[in-house]
């Protein structure tokens, strides 16, 4: 098993370290390859569950896809942090998602000539996400890698496998500069669902400078809000139940709002912590190194 | 305009830095606390991410409660965007840090440091973490009168009761565990988080019928609204001062200010240190340089003492990036409290019974407000996110793989690792009948785990800190232990279904990297260079048990100040 682990990921080393030293494919279609395999991120990560309409209602259906999720994942990576050359590039941002996605086909690549896919790669799973006044199939077939023809699932599989690596990339041509491409799952997987679940829908422009963008704060602007039922930000809540107390503590006192076990309740008012005598000479690892 | 020369200069206005800049302030030193991020809330830099604004303010009527209210929206993902670690500048990225795996550091820039972020709970450390373990060159009582200087300046009470924490202190009493009551804890139990917090307006309670603002000075103190991640201004239309989450920006920022001799350098970020060897081997600090972040200009400024207080991964960058002496565990011995996600799911019916409503709503009530403590393991805290941290913290990696992967079979929970697609979905439909335990775990510090820079890996500001952390046996076994207990507290509170993230590496809490006993003595000044002191959490020698280490590190400051002063300048 470990042997078979060790091989597989050495596999994926060397793909990664081909590509990224290799050639760029054409520039002219390096938006469009960006693009569709983030939109195969997006559609991997929050998809669009029709399964989800009987269980729980329609308004579960749509995925990130139906927010347009993709585009703003590609400027957020590419702002995302900054490597101090003030002159190059956006305010000496680090543009990531270039290299992202390569490393994002590399881990298919690997996933699929170690034969663990659940599904056969298919470009056609990648025109399926295509909407109207998209690109024309054609060219979105040409560009399309092996990340985004898997099956949803295999997408997960193959994001799995990239936290053991360090990358390489070469930032303006700088010299090489080594990260961990668990950074990638973390990327497309942890922050693309923060996105998701936050109010990033309902800005006018997020691109605006923080003190002239506009937000609703209402459901009705933010898909995944009306998904989690979450009511937007707030100034308050009145949803004070009281302070823990028992009778011989001085956590709390007052009228007892509600029983916890018979000994300690929620009353009306709050006491304090006591300023206790310690020992502890009995004091036994519970897990000694 | 600041001056080329001051008794002190702190590098850093974080949770800890200010704490020092204020007792040396009214100890009558002149200090200047150099800031690398903003200063939210300064009439001085009316729109701190758009435009450079002024050098530096010592004046506590520069603070501003309206520009606090204008700049901290509480929307998650703009204040993440806003606090995390990096440039004021909005158009700029994070400052990049090297972490393995798909763990995290999460830190912040600006006056107010990593407790911008922070859910204001003020624990003390577990006195064994101290006395017992091996680590520590002084004693838990040694920094008791400290705490109690602390927790009188962060005004620490008990946290108040919503229907998250109701729901916690059922499972965590059903399933056999006692109330603690105790400030220093030295047996396992549950209780009221200690946090510093002001408790909410009593005409808040759930049965006082209340239906007005949740505006000062209608309410005043907390108003049990979630928000400290992401700013927490409340309530909104306070003076600055009057904001109810005492992060370090509104506890010890202003009574520094106040001393009359305290400056603060926002957009200030210190890149070199500058030290003379006179007579002796024995290099004694003697100042700093710093790059101004808007213009990038390099400035230099001298001083009697130097204290280092830029956070546990800054300050050893900092060194390491100086021209200083080797020392073996400068950097090195981080400790993370080697962390982990378990959440509960409750079916309606069952919350309405137990806690007379069929919804928890995470976002009502102070983010952390219930805990668990477990003296030689670690802790246990509830925490209400905003959904999309909560995605990212709770759901977002793991170090199991993705859920649809596992089996978790007999173990306590129901479904274990990462989540994504129709689970990530199907899981977060129920987010307002949803709690999440955050485990907080005892881990140790060990060499190998730490900061490290390499020539050529650099940003503006020189060689970027590579950070290394890989958790030994007993570390997850600490966590592991924490895990199930999380499981078994949710159970016996009726959760339908527990869920494990089993997170990968991920920093919230981090320490000793910097240690007393280490690198810094018994007052924390460097044994290796003379007047240079570490007064940040990089100079607590081991994580405080798993306790929230924010009390136990500004303790300490206050501490360190006060050596200061003997050591340099008595007399
Ligand atoms: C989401 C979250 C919740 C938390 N909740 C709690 C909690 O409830 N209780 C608790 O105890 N802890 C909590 N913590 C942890 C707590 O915030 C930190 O442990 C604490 O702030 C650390 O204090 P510090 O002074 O060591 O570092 P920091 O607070 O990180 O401060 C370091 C400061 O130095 C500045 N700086 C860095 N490098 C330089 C440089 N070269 N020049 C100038 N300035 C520099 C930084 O910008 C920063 O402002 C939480 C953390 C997070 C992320």
């Amino acid at each position: 098993m470990v042997l078979h682990v060790r091989r597989w990921l050495s596999e994926v080393w060397e793909r990664l370290e081909s590509l990224l030293t290799g050639e760029k494919p054409d520039e002219s279609d390096l938006d469009l390859y960006v693009e569709v395999t983030l939109r195969a991120v997006v559609d991997a990560v929050v998809p669009e569950t029709p399964e989800l309409a009987d269980e729980l209602g329609p308004e579960h259906v749509p995925g990130g896809l139906a927010v347009g999720m993709e585009e703003f994942l590609v400027t957020f990576v590419d702002d995302l942090f900054q490597f101090g050359f003030p002159h190059v590039g956006t305010r000496g941002n680090l543009p990531l998602s270039a290299p992202l996605v390569e490393v994002l086909d590399a881990a298919a690549d690997a996933l699929v000539a170690h034969g663990d896919n659940e599904a056969e790669p298919d470009v056609e799973r990648v025109v399926a996400l295509l909407g109207p006044g998209d690109p024309p199939a054609r060219r979105v077939r040409r560009v399309a890698g092996t990340f985004a023809k898997l099956s949803r699932r295999d997408r997960l599989r193959a994001l799995g496998i990239l936290d053991e690596f360090e990358l390489r990339v070469a930032p303006f041509g700088h010299g090489l500069f080594e990260f961990d491409a668990g950074l990638v799952g973390q990327l497309v997987v942890g922050f693309a669902e923060m996105i998701y679940y936050s109010e990033w829908q309902g800005y006018d422009d997020f691109s605006l400078p923080p003190s002239e963008r506009t937000h609703p704060n209402d459901p009705a602007a933010v898909q995944s809000w009306r998904q989690t039922g979450y009511p937007g930000v707030a100034d308050g809540y009145a949803a004070l139940r009281g302070y823990v107390g028992t009778d011989d503590s001085p956590l709390g006192a007052g009228d007892t709002w509600t029983d916890i076990d018979g000994r300690v309740s929620i009353v009306r008012e709050s006491g304090s912590f006591r300023e206790n005598d310690y020992d502890t000479t009995g004091y036994e690892e519970p897990y000694p190194e | 305009m600041v001056a080329a020369h001051y008794d002190v200069v702190v590098v850093g206005a974080g949770g800890d830095g200010p704490v020092a800049a204020w007792k040396l302030g009214e100890a009558g030193l002149s200090v200047l606390v150099l800031e690398a991020g903003p200063f939210y809330g300064n009439e001085q830099w009316p729109k701190p991410n758009e435009q450079p604004g002024a050098e530096s303010s010592s004046s506590v009527d520069d603070l501003s409660g309206r520009l606090l209210d204008e700049q901290f929206t509480t929307r998650e993902l703009e204040m993440i965007r806003k606090l995390v670690f990096g440039p004021a500048d909005h158009e700029r990225g994070f400052w990049l840090r090297k972490f393995p795996g798909d763990g995290a550091i999460l830190q912040c820039a600006g006056v107010g440091g990593t407790t911008l972020h922070y859910t204001g709970c003020h624990p003390r450390a577990y006195p064994a973490s101290i006395d017992e373990q091996p680590h520590w060159p002084v004693d838990y009582a040694d920094l008791v009168p400290y705490y109690r200087e602390i927790e009188a300046m962060c005004e620490v009470t008990p946290a108040p009761v919503t229907a998250k924490e109701e729901l916690f202190f059922r499972g965590a009493a059903a399933a056999g565990w006692d109330l603690i009551d105790g400030l220093n804890v030295t047996e396992p139990g549950y209780r009221p988080q200690p946090n510093a917090i002001r408790q909410p307006d009593p005409r808040l309670h759930v049965d006082a019928g209340y239906d007005g603002d949740f505006t000062y000075p209608e309410v005043d103190g907390d108003t049990l609204a979630l928000g400290s991640i992401a700013g927490h201004p409340f309530p909104r239309g306070a003076p600055y001062e009057e904001k109810a989450k005492r992060a370090s920006n509104v506890s010890f920022v202003p009574a520094a200010l106040r001393t009359g001799n305290v400056t603060v350098r926002p957009n200030a970020f210190v890149t070199s240190i500058e030290t003379e060897t006179a007579g002796n081997d024995h290099p004694e600090a003697t100042g700093v340089r710093f790059r101004d972040t808007w213009s990038g200009r390099v400035e230099s400024v001298d001083c009697e003492v130097l204290v280092l207080a830029a956070g546990a991964i800054e300050t050893p960058r900092l060194w390491l990036n100086a021209d200083l002496p080797k020392n073996e565990w400068v950097g090195r011995g981080m400790t993370i409290h080697f962390g982990d996600n378990v959440m509960g799911l409750w079916d309606a019916a069952d919350l309405e019974s137990s806690i007379g409503q069929d919804t928890v709503d995470q976002f009502q009530g102070q983010d952390i407000a219930a805990r668990f403590d477990y003296p030689g393991l670690g802790m246990l805290q509830t925490v209400g996110t905003a959904p999309g941290i909560g995605a990212i913290l709770g759901f977002g990696s793991s170090a199991s793989g993705f859920a649809f992967e596992n089996d978790p079979d007999d173990a306590p929970w129901d479904t274990l690792g990462r989540l994504a697609g129709s689970e990530l979905k199907r899981l977060l439909s129920g987010y307002r009948r949803t709690l999440q335990v955050l485990v907080v775990s005892d881990d140790r510090p060990h060499r190998r785990n730490g900061v490290t820079v390499v020539p050529g890996v650099e940003d503006e500001h020189g060689p970027i800190p590579l950070v290394n952390y890989e958790p030994s046996t007993g570390d997850r076994q600490r966590r592991d232990r924490l895990a199930e207990i999380a499981a078994e507290i949710l159970r016996a509170a009726g959760a339908s279904h527990v869920h494990r993230s089993d997170s990968p590496p991920t920093a919230l809490h981090v320490h000793s990297t910097m240690a007393m006993g280490k690198v810094v003595d018994e007052a924390c000044e460097a044994y290796d260079v003379g007047r240079l002191f570490v007064a940040d959490h990089s100079a607590l020698a081991n994580g405080v048990g798993g306790a929230n280490p924010t009390n136990t590190g500004q303790a300490l400051a206050a501490r360190t100040a006060d050596k200061i002063v003997e050591r340099y300048f008595a007399g």
